[in-house]
């Protein structure tokens, strides 16, 4: 199936070819409090041989979709509807009407699911191959034959089949692991695949990576294929058709391409604009106002209307039904037609605004924190292997040198295991350097903590802040919000009585936007929304008035549609504190909002070290250093235009894996991976260097003099994954 | 707005007020009086615990069988005469004449004004109970000996429990926050004591050094109660410590001491508390068979040495009729065991935060959200 041919296909796929019908498909639970309806009258059709793309915040309900469709919703729900299967030859089956047995048999060999947690998927203590054969001679089928299959799958995922089947679990990477996995869901050919969130918990390449090869295997094994994902962009270039999930049902369907340009539903056109992308301008991301419906109390009518802005009478009265966009899109919405000229979004940057960074010059501001030729290195040998004389070293952070200055946001950005939290828990003191200085204002932070500093290691330690990744763990769960953030006060200010204490707090939460203040006060952390979560997490570091705060994947772990909002409220606060700072992220899209919009910097990591590191704006709009292209590239633009482009194109990279860190490549880390690489780059490794522009970049492509000109290309493919492209 | 001016080098100041309060100035100042500070204190650490540990039918139970031994434990032997040899006949029977001795005059009860109750000073007229749970082989009322044997067991119990808790805690919580070679020198010890046959060591010692007092016996066999959880402290600790609020509360440089007490301790509470609940259990257990089996020395009253009697001079296990006799002690242990395991269970709902915040009245709309 192609982009071109979309519509004549989706014609003739509509007519005849539904593999799965949903009809009226309720989810209950029974609750003390009143009964969560977490699925709420759904009825969709899945297209034979589709890849459908299934987008939603979470607690949209979009697990429990693809837990419904193998019946599989966990024990307390309560499933009603219908669900019909229509197997390529034979009778249609309910699958809500199947028994146990036939459940068994049924999911796997027809409907087969890939969770997102890949790591706990497996049993630790069995080999990969035993996992295999037990999937095998549970369904009763051929061993060899099926194992054959089972090589030939692993091989398509760029996996070596005779290695991964004789490895332990652990034995393998995330990724490694997660493809293992898609290949043992496929084993036995089942017609559909339901992946739920497979990627989230991976890098950015590896996502992508896994995303293209979805698309060739799609097209080998004849595969009907539903993703559920929270991240939008990232099936946007994929799927054939897109159907987005809003309060427990769906509000708007329709083929990929369209729906991405002129979405129909306000719902749809508002997290178009909110979520942080590498292509849209800054000033069209905007959060969605308002917060997701409650599954017990969904508000009457349209679920949408509480945050719509064209929300009339008639929504609060009436739930819309789906209005047929065109013959293949439907929006449950009144005013479909109004809320394209309502809600205006825009794809992809306006050619005028991208790279003006002459305008970046050495900053003036007084460095705040600065790490000279920084090391992080964790012996991992215990005394057997001292013994033996074996020796592991992980070098989490290799010679780096970064100044962080007054004011300034640094993007550090990476994939996981690239050293950048230990960096960042080095810069602000949290970790011990095994070489190389850090200092503060100056002062070694160390020689400080060892008291031979002119500062207070008091001082410096209240000057810098952590925010952490996940809210829910960076709240202590038995106190109040109040409790919370009164500690740092009555560490720092013990001269401020309670009722200043109280003034204080109370005002900062309600700049945060959390009103009434003494409600919000009062509760406790699992009372609070995951957002509201993370802005008591920054409001705490900063009534410590910190120099510096390292945010270390600060807005991971939120919504979508959040993101923008807290990124946003950083900023505010930046200013109003005076502070910098350090924001750690694996996603490049995050990075460049929050450093775009600030006009700070990004560094880009590498096995522990620092390849390139410049303005946002160049880093974004004109990588220089290999591996930031590679990053660039896996970052997946919202314009189905560039989509279809960086679909098209192979990524700029050898080998999906990356290397093992205790055994580190010897020269350039990044030459094992590297489609430039040369000779030389195996024998020495770059330093950084100063550019044309203003970033600096550590690679011997940026000098034309070096040897590296004459030195011998390595010999090796690149990695192609297949897919889809628009002339086939 | 340079920061470098305010904070170049002399970053020794503290928070500026202005920076607290400077960008807020549009927001009234809160003013609480201490009376109300002190009701919110109240709800929050003593009403709201209090009504979550009394909405669970466990910590009910539980109250009351410990305020029953509590209390015959602290003023029953003031009220009850001590026991003594030939008070009663010989192997009396517990509720002796039956459901008849409640109209007919003799047996266990009698009412009319002829009679009265002494206990202890005060006499209550009207009715009188005579050794309703029997006497033993040598005519010692059993429900006397057994309320005197109370205190030492209960002095027992706490100090065990709270020698065999108190060390867990401070072994397992130090070495596991603090790591290094201090966990390293506190958990040999902890292994050492480990690995000590426990049984066999406490015979030895007690045959060496009588321990004459009770809280001394308790201590005793709480000597080799600790290792275990001191190893599951430590354990949790370090998963605790490396808490993303852990690090923050460090970040923010709060002191150890206020770390462990406000951000490690309650998480470990229900657990500390179950296992306080345990101790104490492994305590009544742990005396009661050494007494029985004669190796403590003979002191007072106490429900082992009346368990052995029953055994070896009542046959009790042999003559059912002579049961009863073993049958009283062991429902003493039975139910003070049982009474502090569902108190410890209920209170473990005090430590959660979900069900204490639905009972405290101050705080916010409780909305959870369906995750």
């Amino acid at each position: 199936m192609t982009r071109t041919e979309l519509d004549v296909t989706h014609e003739y796929s509509s007519s005849q070819d539904v593999i799965l019908e949903v009809r009226d498909v309720d989810v209950t639970f029974d609750m003390d409090r009143g009964t969560s309806r977490v699925l709420d009258g759904v009825s969709f059709d899945v297209h034979r041989d589709e890849m459908l793309g299934i987008v939603g915040e979470s607690g949209s309900g979009k697990s429990m979709f693809a837990s419904a469709l193998l019946h599989a919703v966990v024990d307390p729900g309560q499933v009603s509807g219908e669900i019909i299967y229509h197997p390529p030859d034979g009778e249609p089956v309910d699958v809500l009407s199947l028994t146990e047995t036939q459940l068994e048999k049924f999911r796997w060999e027809e409907i087969s699911m890939v969770f997102q947690g890949a790591m706990s998927s497996f049993n630790p203590t069995m080999k990969i191959r035993e996992h295999f054969e037990e999937t095998i001679r549970a369904h009763g089928k051929d061993l060899e034959e099926r194992m054959a299959h089972g090589r030939q799958l692993l091989a398509d995922l760029y996996l070596d089949p005779d290695r991964v089947l004789d490895s332990y679990p652990h034995e393998l990477s995330g990724g490694m692991k997660q493809r293992t996995l898609i290949a043992l869901s496929l084993i036995l050919e089942p017609k559909v695949l339901v992946m739920d969130e497979p990627t989230a918990a991976l890098d950015l390449l590896m996502q992508r990576s896994i995303m293209s090869l979805l698309g060739s295997l799609q097209e080998e094994y004849d595969l009907t294929v539903v993703f559920i994902t929270h991240d939008l962009p990232l099936v946007a270039g994929l799927a054939d058709r897109l159907a987005v999930m809003y309060a427990f049902e769906f509000v708007e369907y329709g083929p990929s391409e369209e729906l991405i340009r002129d979405a129909a539903h306000p719902y749809t056109r508002a997290l178009l604009k909110s979520v942080p992308s590498v292509d849209a301008t800054l000033e069209d991301m905007h959060p969605i106002e308002g917060e997701s419906p409650d599954p017990v109390e969904a508000p009457r009518g349209c679920s949408y209307h509480p945050r719509c802005p064209l929300a009339t009478e008639e929504c609060k009265q009436s739930d819309p039904e789906y209005h047929d966009v065109t013959s293949e899109r439907g929006a449950a919405c009144f005013h479909w037609e109004r809320a394209s000229d309502e809600i205006e979004y825009a794809l992809g940057v306006d050619p005028d605004s991208t790279v003006n960074s002459s305008s970046v010059s050495e900053s003036t501001e007084e460095t705040v924190v600065s790490l000279d030729d920084v090391d992080v290195h964790f012996e991992q040998s215990g005394l057997i292997d001292e013994l033996f004389g074996k020796e592991s070293v992980v070098r989490a952070v290799n010679d780096v040198s970064i100044d962080l200055r007054e004011n300034e946001v640094v993007a550090l950005v990476g994939e996981s295991g690239c050293g950048k939290t230990t960096l960042g828990k080095t810069a602000i003191g949290l970790q011990e350097p095994t070489g190389g200085t850090v200092s503060y204002r100056g002062q070694d932070i160390w020689e400080a903590k060892a008291g031979n500093g002119d500062y207070e290691f008091d001082d410096i330690r209240r000057a810098l802040q952590i925010v952490h990744q996940d809210p829910g763990s960076s709240l202590n769960s038995s106190r109040t919000v109040r409790a919370s953030l009164s500690a740092p006060l009555k560490r720092w200010r013990p001269d401020l009585s309670p009722s200043d204490r109280e003034t204080v707090i109370y005002n900062l939460l309600e700049r945060v936007g959390m009103k009434p203040p003494e409600d919000y006060a009062a509760r406790f952390p699992h009372q609070l929304s995951g957002g509201e979560q993370q802005r008591v997490v920054l409001v705490r570091a900063l009534l410590m008035s910190p120099d510096l705060i390292l945010a270390d994947e600060a807005v991971s772990a939120l919504d979508v549609s959040l993101r923008v909002e807290m990124m946003d409220m950083m900023l505010d606060l930046q200013e109003m504190f005076d502070t910098s700072y350090l924001f750690i992220s694996h996603d490049f899209s995050n990075a460049r909002y929050l450093t775009e919009k600030s006009d700070g910097r990004i560094g880009i990591m590498y096995l522990g070290n620092l390849v390139e590191i410049g303005p946002a704006q160049e880093i974004i709009h004109d990588p220089k250093h290999p591996y930031t292209k590679v990053l660039r590239w896996a970052t997946p633009p919202l314009d189905p235009d560039e989509a279809k482009e960086a679909n098209a194109t192979d990524p700029p990279i050898r080998e999906i894996d990356i290397p093992d860190p205790t055994d580190p490549p010897s020269g350039c880390p990044f030459q094992t991976r590297c489609p430039e690489a040369r000779e030389v780059c195996t024998q020495e490794a770059p330093e950084l260097k100063d550019t044309e522009g203003a970033s600096r970049v550590a690679c011997f492509r940026e000098d034309e003099h070096h040897e590296y000109w004459e030195s011998e290309p390595l010999e090796s493919e690149t990695v192609s994954l297949e897919t889809e492209t628009a002339d086939d | 707005m340079s920061h470098t001016n305010e904070s170049g080098l002399e970053t020794n100041e503290q928070l500026s007020d202005e920076q607290l309060f400077g960008h807020l100035s549009e927001a009234e100042t809160v003013d609480l009086s201490r009376r109300e500070r002190f009701e919110r204190a109240l709800d929050a650490y003593v009403l709201a615990p209090g009504r979550v540990a009394w909405n669970d039918w466990r910590t009910q139970v539980g109250i009351v069988v410990i305020s029953l031994f509590v209390f015959f434990g602290t003023i029953g032997p003031r009220l009850v005469t001590a026991p003594g040899t030939n008070q009663a006949p010989n192997n009396l029977q517990p509720f002796h004449g039956g459901i008849a001795a409640l109209w007919e005059e003799g047996g266990w009860i009698d009412f009319g004004s002829a009679h009265e109750l002494s206990v202890g000073a005060i006499s209550i007229p009207g009715f009188v109970i005579r050794f309703p749970l029997g006497a033993d082989n040598y005519g010692t009322p059993i429900g006397r000996n057994l309320i005197h044997a109370t205190p030492d067991m209960l002095e027992m119990v706490v100090a065990g429990a709270l020698v065999s808790v108190g060390l867990a805690a401070i072994f397992g919580i130090t070495a596991g926050y603090k790591g290094g070679k201090l966990d390293e020198f506190l958990m040999y010890v902890t292994d050492v004591v480990m690995t000590m046959p426990g049984l066999p060591l406490l015979i030895v010692l007690t045959a060496i050094w009588a321990p004459r007092q009770a809280w001394l016996v308790g201590v005793v066999l709480a000597i080799d109660a600790w290792p275990g959880l001191a190893r599951a402290l430590r354990s949790q600790v370090l998963t605790l410590r490396q808490e993303s609020y852990v690090e923050a509360s460090r970040t923010m440089g709060i002191p150890s001491r206020t770390i462990l007490s406000r951000d490690i301790s309650p998480q470990l509470m229900p657990y500390i508390l179950i296992n306080f609940a345990n101790a104490g259990r492994q305590v009544v257990f742990g005396s009661v068979a050494l007494y029985f089996l004669g190796v403590l020395p003979f002191t007072s009253a106490n429900w082992g040495i009346m368990m052995q009697t029953a055994y070896s001079e009542a046959h009790a296990l042999v003559n059912l009729s002579n049961f009863y006799q073993i049958f009283w002690p062991m429902a003493a242990v039975v139910v003070l065991s049982f009474g502090l395991i569902l108190f410890a269970q209920g209170m473990d709902r005090v430590f959660n935060p979900r069900i204490r915040a639905r009972h405290a009245k101050k705080v916010g709309s409780d909305e959870e959200q369906l995750n």
